[in-house]
């Protein structure tokens, strides 16, 4: 008990816990030079920029989309339309987290599609479908994902995945997550609780056969 | 002693963050919200240690060949063309004044086409006011019809395909 009351205030010493981690807002510029060099057409100061930025945008299409062929597709559109739009970004705010937003609408617009087809699916399909309890294997593989966080992880909605990948693979700061999810920066906090709990729930031992009964 | 009942999670984690409240104080007394806390704590522990995979060996210079292969951008059209042209003017301006005597032909041109123009101006504007006078409704169908071509015309040298979603 007492060891678990002190973690509550560890939480408050430690960081990072429970979004307690601080980093510095100060906003570095380190890809101007880069971005107006780009802007008139230099290809190598743009090949620059996606060299610096490219495992970022590349993580979080993987993480969106669950498959890295077309988040690879994806992030490669993603950089083609930041270049495209060079004139309408704004050089004094994070070049990482414009093309991040811009990869997360391209992925968005994906699942959405993605969405839609399987709704038809499913339709056109109803009738031999059969019910929707999970059978013996969908409960072993179930039982397997939970071993493994990445693989919990990649089970989740897409905006859970996508502000745990923000957060705390990326680590970045709630703000910046807000930004790139055209969010309030308020909400950013109970969004990574609410996913986070939901990985807690999927994450616990699956209860014995003694534990269920009644 | 009575134990007050447990709160919602959410709002117990919004006051860990702040560092006070009924729900801090609760936790701080609560074995069971403890342990919730410190599962949480352990999970984030874990989910710190997540990294992002690797983009594919070739995923930069398959960019920049979608970016060579992409269509120039409208505004580095414009800002290239407005470049060239402003370059040729200085350079015409430079070597004109250059060559003294032939600047002086050019402002004795320049008055001459001044005074012409303002010839021509009043005489259009003196023919649009009789047509006016004499056929005022076909006139101003001409006019309309005229503007609402060039509007057109406009819009389709304009159209360029931006993204919608950038």
């Amino acid at each position: 008990m007492t060891l678990a009351i002190a973690s509550i205030f560890n939480l408050k010493l430690k960081p990072p816990g429970f979004g307690m981690m601080l980093m510095s807002d100060a906003v570095e510029l380190p890809w101007k030079a880069d971005v107006l060099a780009a802007r008139r057409g230099d290809k190598n100061a743009f090949e620059s920029l996606v060299r610096s930025v490219q495992r970022p945008v590349y993580g979080l299409c993987v993480r969106l989309l669950s498959n890295e062929a077309e988040a690879s597709e994806v992030a490669q559109e993603a950089f083609l339309r930041a270049f495209q739009n060079l004139g309408r970004y704004d050089a004094e705010r994070p070049f990482d987290l414009w093309v991040l937003a811009i990869a997360r609408n391209l992925c968005l617009d994906i699942l959405r599609r993605r969405s839609r087809l399987q709704t038809q699916d499913v339709d056109d399909m109803k009738d031999a479908l059969p019910s929707g309890a999970p059978t013996q294997e969908e409960g072993a593989i179930a039982h397997q994902e939970r071993r493994s966080l990445e693989a919990a992880v990649g089970t989740l909605p897409a905006d859970d995945r996508e502000v745990l990948a923000l957060y705390y693979v990326q680590k970045r700061t709630t703000k910046q997550i807000a930004e790139v999810m055209g969010v309030a920066p308020g909400t950013i906090m109970a969004r990574l609780f609410r996913a986070r709990e939901k990985l807690r729930k999927m994450m616990a031992p699956a209860p014995t056969p003694a534990q269920e009964a009644p | 002693m009575t134990r007050t009942p447990c709160p919602d999670l959410e709002v117990l984690f919004a006051e860990v963050a702040e560092g006070r409240g009924p729900a801090f104080d609760h936790g701080k007394t609560c074995p069971a919200c403890a342990a919730v806390l410190e599962e949480h704590r352990e999970l984030e522990k874990d989910l710190f240690k997540l990294q992002d995979p690797f983009p594919p060996a070739n995923f930069v210079p398959q960019v920049m060949a979608k970016v060579a292969s992409a269509p120039v951008s409208a505004s580095v059209e414009l800002k290239t063309g407005f470049a060239i042209l402003g370059t040729a003017l200085a350079l015409a301006f430079v070597i004109l004044v250059a060559r003294g005597a032939t600047a002086g032909q050019l402002g004795i041109s320049v008055a001459h086409w001044a005074v012409e123009v303002r010839a021509i101006l009043v005489g259009l504007l003196n023919g649009v006011a009789m047509a006016w006078k004499t056929a005022a409704v076909p006139v101003a169908a001409i006019l309309a019809a005229l503007l609402a071509l060039s509007l057109v015309g406009l819009k389709k040298l304009a159209g360029t395909d931006v993204p919608a979603k950038v």
